[in-house]
């Protein structure tokens, strides 16, 4: 007797392969799996948005993306399955599921760098549901065990019981002198997230506001991008300053102190992800010291 | 032949038509409901139109609608004047006022409501991304909304304003200290409302609870009972307890996707 193995498919997003069982949409990611890639000229991977009603499987539980502008996550937690998120992204739950708290080491620095001290925890069974405040995308990581990703601070929404969370120096900083005063700019955060699948697969959720791009980057592959645009990146991606004064030759040019563009280079092996809305980095001020740039002027 | 029954206000619809005639929402698509049960409000068509009274509204684009109404002589609106995007000039405006000047001032709500009659046509739309929700409403019903939240409502609306009740409400509620009440009496009216984001409604069985993030929080028919509820949770160094509300039915609850924090912070 001749045994046939179900066809599977590998999805061009999340890079997970599952089986082809004929529905529309990634069951590991929510991305649409009857759409053609959208790839621009450069390079640049536009991430699907998760469709409405879309269903996404973890554990023995489900997670159900719905709405366009602001998108929210409904999980159908198992009573096995549990969630951690941070408290102001909860938007509604059943009586039944439990909530309790999750302390995170490092309380004074995560309170300094305005992160959360406190996470929350939600254990099924029950329905539970989490959405941001910016208009924007939900974006699903799905994590095979010991894989990780690095996410800039304030777009994590939820993730499932078994993805580790670390944090770390962000080290991109640079300062900057007015007068008598030093002034410490992280552009990217101070802090940086890693979330590592502990032990079996996991389910990330971020939140990007706009819309969200990415790319692969090769060895030694170089991108620029605002410091504010990136929202995750793989860890062998690694990022520095890049400073770039057009005009800029002579130390008393004022296009040292005003003119100058402030990126972030990214630089493979690795995927990286970005958003198109962001925050600008602080021009002002003749930069004295950072933590490690490379300098062009034009 | 067989009239459409639309899915979202329960209006009887002739069959050729796509969108509701008494709300606008397309006819021709599933009633979208997640596993738990919240139903999304319809995403209204760019120019669809729909009647009040002898008016017409027609919604308008799609990040941040605009909801543009031809009125008929006879006919009215009221709603915070700042939500007034463009008009005829030969619109008549009036006001209404609301009473209770001192208590709304502290709640941080308009003395005044404006008033716009028929003929002409006037346009309205917030100040943010999101969804406008059309709610018709029936003789007899009463329906509560979250401050700031209503665009417009047709002059059939019987007005008023509640107390959010309960000292917990006042502070941590997230709502605001008071709610819009919206009553029809012998005839229907509409009731325009524009939800931060995505907005969801659902149906409460009588007894049924159900938790939200107070800044969720839209509207709510006025049999629900609301309720600030502390939750035994840590949230911060110095901070203990989250502030939910509890929804107890019987009735609807609509809630935002975009919400904002007020004293659950």
């Amino acid at each position: 007797m001749t045994s046939y193995a179900p066809p599977t498919y590998t999805c061009p997003y999340c890079r997970m392969v599952n089986n082809d069982d004929g529905s529309t949409t990634c069951p590991r990611c929510g991305a649409p799996v009857d759409i053609r890639l959208r790839i621009s000229n450069s390079g640049w991977c536009k991430q699907p948005a998760i469709r409405d009603m879309a269903r996404l499987r973890f554990s023995r539980s489900t997670c159900q993306i719905s709405g366009a502008y602001v998108p929210v996550a409904e999980m159908q937690l198992h009573d096995d399955d549990w969630v951690y998120f941070s408290h102001h992204v909860l938007l509604h739950t059943e009586p039944r599921v439990r909530m309790d708290s999750l302390r995170m080491q490092g309380g004074w620095n995560r309170i300094m760098a305005g992160m959360p001290l406190i996470m929350m925890r939600a254990q099924g069974p029950g329905f539970v549901a989490f959405s941001a405040d910016h208009p924007g995308e939900v974006l699903a990581i799905p994590l095979e065990p010991n894989q990780g990703v690095d996410v800039v601070e304030h777009q994590f929404l939820v993730a499932t019981g078994n993805v580790g969370y670390q944090w770390h120096n962000s080290n991109i900083w640079y300062t900057t002198r007015s007068g008598d005063e030093t002034e410490w700019h992280y552009p990217v955060g101070r802090f940086i997230d890693r979330f590592i699948a502990q032990g079996m697969p996991g389910l990330l959720l971020l939140h990007a506001p706009g819309n969200a791009f990415v790319r692969d980057l090769g060895h030694g592959e170089r991108i620029l991008i605002q410091p504010g645009g990136l929202i995750w990146k793989d860890p062998s991606v690694q990022m520095f300053l890049h400073f770039e004064y057009p005009r800029g030759q002579y130390w008393f040019s004022s296009a040292r102190w005003q003119a100058k563009s402030i990126w972030l280079t990214l630089q493979g092996p690795g995927r990286i992800a970005i958003k198109s809305v962001f925050e600008q980095p602080e021009l002002n001020g003749s930069v004295v010291r950072n933590s490690g740039a490379t300098t062009q002027f034009w | 032949m067989d009239r459409i029954e639309c899915q979202w206000c329960k209006a009887q619809n002739e069959p050729e038509r796509t969108s509701c005639d008494t709300c606008g929402a397309p006819l021709d698509k599933r009633n979208l409901v997640t596993d738990s049960g919240w139903s999304e409000a319809p995403r209204l068509r760019d120019m669809t139109e729909f009647r009040f009274s002898n008016s017409t509204c027609q919604v308008e684009s799609e990040i941040v609608p605009v909801a543009e109404l031809a009125l008929s002589p006879g006919d009215a609106v009221f709603f915070e004047h700042h939500v007034m995007l463009w008009k005829e000039p030969a619109v008549p405006m009036a006001a209404m006022n609301t009473g209770g000047g001192m208590k709304r001032t502290l709640g941080g709500m308009p003395h005044i409501l404006s008033i716009a009659q028929g003929p002409g046509r006037i346009a309205f739309s917030r100040d943010a991304t999101g969804e406008i929700v059309v709610l018709p409403l029936h003789p007899g019903m009463e329906l509560d909304v979250r401050e700031h939240a209503f665009l417009i409502g047709t002059h059939s609306l019987n007005y008023s304003f509640v107390r959010i009740k309960g000292l917990t409400n006042l502070l941590h509620g997230g709502s605001g200290m008071y709610m819009d009440r919206f009553i029809t009496q012998n005839y229907p009216g509409l009731l325009l409302l524009h939800g931060y984001g995505n907005v969801f409604q659902k149906t409460l069985q009588p007894g049924e609870k159900m938790l939200i993030e107070p800044g969720g929080f839209l509207y709510k028919d006025s049999t629900v009972a609301m309720n600030t509820i502390q939750m035994d949770i840590k949230t911060g160094m110095l901070r203990r307890g989250m502030y939910l509300a509890e929804m107890t039915g019987p009735g609807r609850v609509g809630i935002q996707s975009m919400y904002v924090h007020h004293g659950s912070e």
